[in-house]
């Protein structure tokens, strides 16, 4: 049941990113992103971590992906069009030869005896959200507290990006 | 045959050479931050990964941290896009090339 979930959910997760890579548009970029993302979410599921498979729905999946989408659809003229200039050969050649190099790396020393399944078991509330709040709220408080000052910080920010009306006071 | 680590770090390396090679090739600005959110996305699975095979689940208190940082990058990024919309009426990579003059 594992292996068929890993399987699945992989093949979504890795279908769904080449997908972002090559749509022509950016509305079919972002709903692969989606499936991508979904996909991460069955997969942790499959790694006993059903709390992050519901916030990866909801955070990911849902409101990261309307924000670009609502951003898609205000740029909507030039971002749809397919890009103009096609990749130059050297850019291309930076990004594959590096891939192709970790890829065959990773091929050449992963022999079949190097796929042993998970070595611990793990307790039956593992990855529920009590233990992770848990842990959190505990040994973690004090990043807790720091990344919600990033959460401000980008909000603010944000906030101050976007305006239109740069030249006029704050209302 | 069981799943166990290595099968997740294989996922999540291609995952990422794919979001690598997309922000390297695409010049659609927008198509470059979905790439970001697909790396940020498959340090996410080794986070929840390596946690499972430790058994201690401060790694999933990681990935909520990766959550947090996912989200300010996408607003600020997607707030930086808009604005350079409104001023330059594009978003291909290759035309925003200010700062190389």
């Amino acid at each position: 049941m594992e292996a068929f979930l890993f399987y699945f959910c992989g093949a979504v997760m890795l279908l769904g990113a080449i997908g972002v890579v090559i749509a022509r548009s950016a509305v079919m970029g972002a709903c692969s992103l989606i499936l991508s993302f979904l996909g991460s979410a069955g997969l942790f599921a499959a790694l006993s971590a059903p709390f992050l498979a519901v916030l990866q729905v909801l955070v990911y999946a849902g409101a990261i992906m309307v924000l670009f989408l609502f951003v898609i659809m205000m740029l909507e003229g030039p971002v749809m069009e397919t890009e103009t200039s096609r990749p130059k050969l050297w850019t291309t050649l930076m990004a594959l030869v590096p891939a192709v190099i970790i890829l065959a790396a990773v091929a050449i020393w992963l022999p079949a005896g190097r796929l042993p399944g998970f070595t611990s078991s793990v307790p039956e509330d593992f990855g529920q959200p009590m233990p992770v709040a848990a842990k959190l709220l505990g040994d973690y408080v004090f990043a807790f507290e720091i990344i919600s000052v990033v959460m401000l910080v980008a909000m603010v920010g944000a906030l101050a990006l976007a305006r239109s009306k740069r030249n006029q006071p704050w209302t | 045959m069981d799943v166990g680590l290595n099968h997740y770090l294989v996922l999540a390396a291609a995952v990422f050479l794919v979001g690598m090679v997309g922000f390297v090739i695409r010049r659609n600005t927008l198509v470059m931050l979905m790439c970001v959110e697909l790396m940020l996305s498959s340090a996410n699975l080794v986070f929840a990964a390596f946690s499972r095979e430790l058994g201690d689940v401060a790694g999933h208190v990681f990935v909520l941290m990766n959550f947090a940082v996912a989200a300010a990058e996408v607003a600020i990024g997607l707030a930086i896009l808009v604005q350079i919309f409104r001023l330059r009426h594009t978003v291909d990579a290759d035309e925003l090339t200010t700062l190389m003059e």
